[in-house]
């Protein structure tokens, strides 16, 4: 009975697992920006992933890529990294995807220990660019994107396992500096205060310069507080010269 | 009779004090002005570069002004004790020309003060730091003060790295951004100048490189300068303004 339990049990295991043996384990979340890590996830060239750690537990033998694609339902999991199908230096003119930053699973070591960094920053390469023999470059974006990425363990040639396409990641455009607004243009409080005051101070001088020119240039001034004393200090000066005259007789 | 007699001497007496302190603060202007002027602070060949010097042309004025106050507060002591109608009333043009001159210098600096708002720094950042024109002497100054600038102060652009990623440069025109996000002079350097981690300077992660932006140690000195000369003249001013009243106001009792 046991056997014929175990039969009948394994049949429809057997069922199961011969479509799982022709595909791909989906395995992990998906490839996503280290914001939580990092506060400079993105720029204009660049963005920067978390590592898959504790993703590809499974699959010790195999080789994790990265691919990245502007077009995420064109890439084919059988295209083999490496060839002018992935390569790089045909991205985005040729070939809508390419695999790079190839890593085993000791590049990845679970669980993370508190307190690393442990990103992937994609668009760092920039000496391979244009170089046809490194097709897994891992050079500077081309455009600000939409690009879709996402994680394939290969053994082999044999894709066992991947994550699902990441969220759609934009990189950052930069304005022209003549956006900037034009150079000073507003006039603070205090320089307005300053201004303003000192003009009115300026003209009550002038105004007060000329009222008593005016008024007073010729003649003595005749109404003012000084005129009672004017006539005292008349006689200072009198007593002065009758002091100083008879010196002068002498 | 006393009493009058009382007047003109407590007029006189103010006078006098109100001439002493105007000579007196003509030399701390002169002093100010001449340190003004040749203490240029760290981020002056930016002002230069702007076209934007208004400062120094205030300070030169303020030197002269302050000689002048100082030499006129005298001639004022002199004809108001010897109550000289002449001299009292060379005394008084004499002073409102010097006003004149002083207001000019003080409204200049305060609207160059006002005139240096970070985006003018920004823009002129944006276009000529490190811009690949070995003939232009001006874009070399720029460079090299921005350079100093950040080693010196630990910081970043105008507002901070985000500048070289949000804008267009002549920087960005030489050097790719997936090498140089920002220039090597954000990144924490250590002793010999090298960036001490430059893959965590690349990242911009915190303790790599510097995250602040240079505007708050350039607006500084560059506020305290303008505000120096423009605040200290305007309150000679006003007080030479009352003095000057009282002045005329003597003037206008004197007996020939």
């Amino acid at each position: 009975t046991r056997t014929t339990l175990t039969t009948l049990t394994m049949l429809p295991l057997l069922l199961l697992l011969l479509p799982a043996a022709h595909g791909i384990a989906q395995v992990g979340p998906p490839p996503a920006l280290a914001k939580k890590q990092l506060e400079w996830v993105t720029t204009a060239t660049t963005f920067v992933l978390d590592q898959p750690r504790c993703v590809f537990r499974d699959y010790g033998n195999a080789v994790i890529w990265l691919v990245v694609a502007q077009d995420k339902d064109a890439f084919n999991n059988s295209a083999g990294p490496g060839t002018p199908e992935t390569a790089f230096q045909s991205f985005p003119e040729s070939v809508s995807a390419y695999m790079t930053l190839n890593a085993t699973l000791g590049s990845y070591p679970c669980p993370k220990p508190a307190g690393e960094i442990t990103v992937l920053r994609v668009g760092s390469e920039t000496s391979c660019t244009k170089d046809v023999s490194r097709p897994t470059c891992n050079g500077p974006l081309p455009g600000p994107g939409p690009y879709w990425v996402k994680f394939l363990a290969l053994e082999g040639s044999v894709p066992v396992a991947e994550t699902v396409w990441s969220e759609p990641i934009m990189l950052r455009t930069a304005k022209s500096p003549n956006s900037l607004p034009a150079a000073g243009s507003g006039h603070s409080a205090g320089m307005i205060a300053i201004t303003a005051i000192l003009s009115i101070l300026l003209a009550i001088l002038l105004a007060a310069l000329v009222a008593t020119l005016v008024f007073c240039g010729s003649e003595s001034c005749g109404s003012s507080t000084f005129s009672k004393p004017e006539s005292v200090t008349v006689r200072r000066y009198n007593t002065h010269h009758v002091y100083d005259q008879p010196a002068a007789r002498l | 009779m006393a009493k009058s007699d009382d007047c003109v001497h407590i007029l006189q007496g103010l006078l006098v004090f109100g001439n002493v302190v105007i000579g007196m603060c003509g030399i701390a202007l002169t002093a100010e002005c001449i340190y003004v002027v040749s203490n240029p602070h760290g981020a002056y060949p930016l002002l230069r570069a702007t076209e934007n010097s208004d400062i120094h042309a205030a300070a030169w004025i303020g030197i002269f002004v302050g000689l002048a106050l100082f030499a006129l507060s005298i001639l004022g002591i002199i004809a108001v004790i010897k109550a000289s109608r002449t001299l009292l009333l060379v005394y008084i043009i004499l002073m409102i020309i010097t006003f004149a001159f002083e207001m000019a210098s003080c409204i200049t600096a305060a609207t160059h003060q006002d005139s240096l708002t970070p985006n003018v720094f920004l823009k002129q950042m944006l276009e000529r730091y490190q811009k690949s024109d070995p003939n232009n002497n001006s874009d070399n100054e720029v460079t090299k003060t921005w350079d100093e600038l950040m080693r010196q102060n630990h910081c970043c652009g105008v507002n901070g790295p985000s500048d070289w990623q949000e804008y267009t440069s002549a920087f960005r025109v030489t050097h790719s951004d997936a090498d140089y996000p920002w220039p090597r002079a954000c990144c924490v350097l250590d002793a010999k100048g090298l960036p001490v981690n430059l893959d965590g300077c690349k990242l911009g992660v915190s303790g790599y490189y510097n995250s602040n932006g240079c505007y708050d140690a350039m607006s500084g000195p560059v506020n305290a300068h303008a505000w120096g000369v423009a605040w200290f003249g305007f309150a000679i001013l006003c007080w030479t303004f009352c003095v000057l009243l009282g002045t005329m106001f003597y003037w206008s009792g004197i007996e020939y």
